[in-house]
């Protein structure tokens, strides 16, 4: 199963790469979130264990089967909330582009240009 | 350890400067500091018997793995020069009382003023160089920040060509301070100069010598790098009278001093000094003249003076060491009052023209006689301090120079510093009232600005009547043998007295032929000055070069960042090459399909996203891709990053809905137009460069998949920890709240920070319970979009709905430590109740109503339990984050822990940022348009 994490990872990735080369700001910006998500893939990818169930232990601290690996989902958590403010911030930028230069494509954005 | 207090004092009253100047008024800072530093001057004046005997030294161990240490040594030379910087600093002090009008500007000019004073200080009494070289350079920093303090152009320019040349001066100081310490085998400078033999001898003489040459005439000014001292004339007047005349501009000729016993008395030391002081000397002088700027005269009469102390201490056998000393203190006390008083009178009249004033006499009596004592000490009349001084620069002239050196410069410097005094004296106070400022409103100077510049008058007439007694006991010292000074010659008339009264008549012929000397045109000697801007240019132009390849193309940067992000990945996943034997390829079961099957849905959704040519297709489609990974998470099985995943790809998705409402739709057509097409090369060209990356990226997660220990890593240890140390059940839930807590806490506020920065730039900087001011709404030309959905129906929803959310909220955090959820769920649920609101109500209707939504203040207040919860445990003298479990019985099985805190506090900054970026897109303040 790790095999195919690792090239859905690579996959999701150019998949992100591509979609962030666009001159459209907002598809720039769901590219991000395609990176963001890649890499929760690879993150799930390299858990320790072939869970069977939630990594939850009962009252004598013992767990019924192999669980799946808390480590990695605690750094995803951790990822997707870090994502999701990162993402609204693009976003924001967005909106301000298209207040300030009246444009969401990164073409029209040359005033950054000095 | 008293004398490193002599250096710390100033900053001390550096820092306390800029809160006093909101209660005191300008006259009472300036009387208080000038208390402090004439307390400062007492305390050094006491030292002086002490001194006299043995030096003062004290060491303070600073980084002592490196074998550095600040050490401070005072003794007669050092000492000396902290009575001048006291002394002067005192009456500067209670001048700048009465010069500024607005005491909060002054007290920030004093402020830097007493920061300078320390760095001079500390300068002083280094007692070795590296101490020595850090206060050198603060006093070119806050000399930089005093010529810069009216922030005009000219004061900008000014200051940063001040600070090039002092800190180019300063980086070959620097290198020659290291390479003499190297030489000598110590950066002390008692033992420095107790080394002069093994110095002079060293194969590196010449080249640390001649860098530390460097240091000192860029900061003394001497030809031809003198040109950055009139320019830095833009400084207000007590800052050029303190720095750039009494005491920084002498930093280098006290550090030549200070070496002159262990490098001087060479051939390059003697050739260098005298040679490019006796220039300095005569090409100030002559252009001092020349100056309708009376600030510029002076700067150029300063110029002049620091070349006669280069000189003089260049020349053989220690001659001209008495006579810098004496001339150090004159020239303080002349150039210092002179200086104040053109203050005074620019003060007063709105001008510094020379051919502009005149006849002020009557309205300043006390400067114009002030300026008249002055200006006799300049010109070196008996039986002011300032003919001792010119006595005993031309005698020690005339011991060790040829007679037509002596004659053509040094005499021939002092017949224009004569006529510069004069004119300075004369065609200010006496003569004719000008027009010019017989219409401007006369500012009579306040009586106490005269205070302080008549005291030091009366001390060029005091020093120069009672020479022998007054002056030897300081002069001795720093000398360093024993002196007799005398204020008329003993044996009678002698050379030096012939050649000083022939200055004296030469000067006032020249006075009397003032105009024709002012008008000559003088042959322009090259300076430095055309050297610095042609460096200065160039650099403009090599940046120019480096600025080209910044295009401003946002698309072209991020190719350059995705090409190194390549690189990188194939080097990791070259250096960790893929371990094939463990690469799984096995699928168990049914679980395992379902997993494939979301995958490949979640890919597709994500291409499906990319070429949907509209964006509202592309967001449901990438929210598609998003439910699929959290079905992935749930397979895997991980509900509690299942639960998240959901929540936040809703939110997402929501989020992205209410950009597409506040965008224009023809901008966004717009941008769409070309989004495959912009030419068939950059399309290939894109997808090269993702076919790469992903390619990239999969070795690099293969590298990273089949790397990973199994058994060993610390994922296990903390499946057999969190019950026992955090008392928790669910294993995610004790990472992230206590084994990697220090993780969420940054987290938090990452997130709280985004939010944040979201509010502020969509709803500007005010706070976030302002209303938006109606009016700027109304005037408003492009239509906002409305967000209110407002029927019955939605608007019953949106109330009950939200009362829900915080329940369910309440239960996460509750028992966020045993079922899937936690405080970060629970504040996007709320959050997904109130942006409920805002879409129903709309930005007006859900503020009037939800009055208790204070964005702002709930992420502050998160992240303030959150910090507490992680500090509070310090207290206790336990570990930062430590976790501690309530005995607390409550019914339902709920536990009340540290983690419930931070729990509360994650909530509380999470429900906060997502009600921030909802009221920001929902904001309908205009962004104003560039």
């Amino acid at each position: 199963m790790n095999v195919l994490f690792a090239i859905a990872t690579g996959i999701m990735f150019a998949l992100g790469v591509f979609q962030l080369l666009r001159r459209d700001l907002i598809k720039t910006a769901m590219g991000f979130y395609i990176l963001f998500t890649a890499i929760n893939f690879l993150l799930l990818a390299v858990g320790a264990f072939d869970g069977q169930i939630a990594a939850y232990v009962d009252a004598n601290n013992q767990t019924a089967a192999q669980p799946s690996d808390p480590l990695v989902q605690a750094l995803i958590l951790t990822a997707i909330v870090i994502s999701f403010g990162s993402y609204a911030l693009l976003t924001a930028f967005i909106v301000v582009s298209s207040r300030r230069f009246r444009t969401v494509s990164t073409d029209g954005i040359d005033r950054l240009q000095r | 350890m008293t004398i490193a207090l002599i250096a710390a004092i100033p900053f001390l009253l550096a820092v306390i400067a800029l809160p006093l100047r909101r209660w005191l008024s300008t006259s009472m800072q300036g009387g208080l500091f000038a208390v402090s530093l004439g307390g400062l001057f007492v305390f050094a004046l006491a030292q002086s018997g002490a001194v006299s005997q043995s030096p003062l030294a004290f060491a303070l161990e600073w980084v002592p793995q490196l074998g550095l240490t600040l050490s401070f040594y005072l003794d007669g030379l050092a000492l000396l020069f902290v009575l001048v910087v006291s002394g002067i600093g005192t009456v500067i002090a209670l001048y700048t009382g009465f010069y500024f009008d607005d005491a909060a500007k002054a007290g920030r000019f004093l402020a830097m003023l007493l920061a300078f004073t320390g760095a001079m200080l500390g300068l002083v009494t280094a007692g070795n160089v590296l101490t020595l070289f850090i206060a050198w350079e603060l006093t070119s920093i806050t000399s930089f920040l005093l010529i810069s303090f009216y922030g005009d152009e000219k004061a900008r320019a000014g200051a940063l060509q001040a600070l090039l040349v002092t800190g180019g001066g300063g980086l070959a100081l620097l290198v020659g301070l290291l390479l003499l310490g190297g030489a000598a085998g110590t950066y002390e400078l008692p033992q420095i100069i107790a080394s002069g033999d093994v110095l002079r001898e060293h194969p590196w003489y010449s080249i640390f010598a001649i860098l530390i040459f460097l240091g000192c005439f860029s900061k003394s000014a001497q030809w031809p790098l003198h040109f950055w001292l009139p320019n830095a004339m833009t400084a207000p007047t007590p800052a050029s009278a303190f720095l750039h005349s009494a005491t920084m501009v002498k930093a280098g000729v006290y550090l030549l001093a200070r070496l002159h016993p262990a490098l001087g008395d060479t051939a390059l030391w003697q050739g260098a000094l005298v040679g490019f002081g006796l220039i300095t000397l005569l090409i100030g002088a002559a252009l001092a003249l020349r100056q309708n700027d009376l600030k510029g005269s002076l700067a150029y009469s300063t110029v002049s003076q620091l070349g006669a102390f280069v000189a003089l201490i260049g020349l053989p056998h220690s001659e001209g060491i008495k006579a810098v000393m004496v001339g150090i203190l004159a020239h303080a006390l002349y150039k210092g009052a002179l200086f104040l008083t053109v203050g005074a009178v620019d003060h007063a009249t709105g001008t510094r023209d020379l051919d502009k004033l005149g006849g002020l006499r009557g309205v300043m009596p006390g400067f114009a006689s002030v300026a008249a004592l002055s200006a006799l000490s300049m010109a070196g009349v008996p039986p002011l301090f300032g003919f001792v001084a010119k006595e005993l620069l031309i005698e020690a002239s005339l011991h060790t120079l040829p007679l037509l050196v002596t004659l053509g410069v040094v005499v021939l410097s002092a017949v224009f510093t004569v006529g510069m005094a004069l004119i300075l004296f004369w065609d200010v106070f006496m003569g004719q009232s000008r027009a010019a400022h017989s219409e401007h409103h006369l500012h009579i100077p306040a009586r106490g600005m005269t205070a302080g510049p008549l005291i030091m008058a009366a001390l060029s007439l005091a020093l120069g009547l009672g020479i022998g007694p007054l002056v030897t006991p300081l002069v001795q010292p720093a000398v360093g043998k024993e002196i007799s000074l005398y204020l008329l010659p003993p044996g009678g008339i002698n050379e030096a007295f012939i050649l000083s009264m022939i200055a004296l008549a030469g000067g006032t012929l020249v006075f009397a032929t003032r105009g024709i000397w002012r008008a000559w045109a003088l042959p322009t000697l090259p300076t430095g000055q055309d050297i610095f801007q042609a460096v200065i240019r160039q650099t403009e132009r090599a940046a120019d070069v480096v600025l080209h390849s910044q295009n401003g193309r946002i698309r072209y940067y991020l190719i350059v960042i995705l090409l190194a992000v390549i690189a990188l990945m194939s080097t990791a996943g070259l250096q960790n090459a893929v371990d094939f034997t463990r690469l799984d390829v096995s699928i168990n079961g049914a679980t395992d399909v379902l997993k494939i099957m979301l995958i490949l849905l979640s890919i597709g959704a994500t291409f499906a996203s990319i070429v949907f040519r509209k964006h509202l297709l592309a967001a449901l489609a990438l929210g598609v891709a998003g439910y699929s990974i959290g079905g992935l998470f749930l397979l895997e099985p991980a509900p509690d990053v299942a639960l998240v995943q959901f929540l936040v790809e809703t939110l997402a998705t929501v989020l992205i809905i209410m950009i597409l409402a506040r965008t224009s739709e023809a901008e966004r057509m717009a941008a769409l137009e070309n989004l495959w097409m912009g030419s068939r090369t950059g399309l290939w060209r894109d997808i090269a460069i993702s076919a790469a990356v992903g390619i990239g990226v999969t070795l690099f997660a293969l590298a990273a998949v089949t790397n990973r220990p199994d058994q060993t890593t610390i994922a296990q240890w903390h499946m057999e920890n969190a019950l026992p140390q955090t008392g928790v059940n669910d294993v995610v839930a004790s990472i992230v709240t206590d084994f990697r807590g220090m993780d969420t806490l940054i987290e938090i506020s990452v997130f709280g920070m985004a939010a944040l920065g979201i509010l502020t730039v969509l709803a500007g900087a005010r706070s976030s319970s302002a209303k938006p001011d109606a009016s700027e709404a109304d005037a408003d030309e492009t239509p906002i979009y409305n967000f209110a959905f407002s029927d019955a129906l939605n608007r019953f929803a949106a109330r009950v709905v939200l009362p829900v959310a915080l329940l369910i909220a309440l239960a996460h955090i509750l028992y966020a430590g045993v079922a899937p959820g936690d405080g970060f769920t629970a504040g996007v649920i709320a959050g997904l109740g109130v942006a409920l609101w805002y879409i129903v109500f709309g930005y007006e209707g859900t503020r009037e109503r939800l009055r208790w939504l204070r964005p702002a203040a709930m992420i502050a207040v998160g992240l303030l339990i959150a910090l507490t919860n992680a500090a509070l445990p310090l207290l206790f003298d336990r570990a930062f984050f430590a976790f501690t479990l309530l005995p607390v019985e409550l019914p339902a099985d709920i536990k009340l822990a540290s983690t419930t805190l931070f729990e509360i506090g994650i909530f509380s900054t999470v429900f906060g940022g997502i009600s921030a970026v909802m009221e920001a897109l929902t904001h309908p303040k205009e962004v104003e348009t560039l």
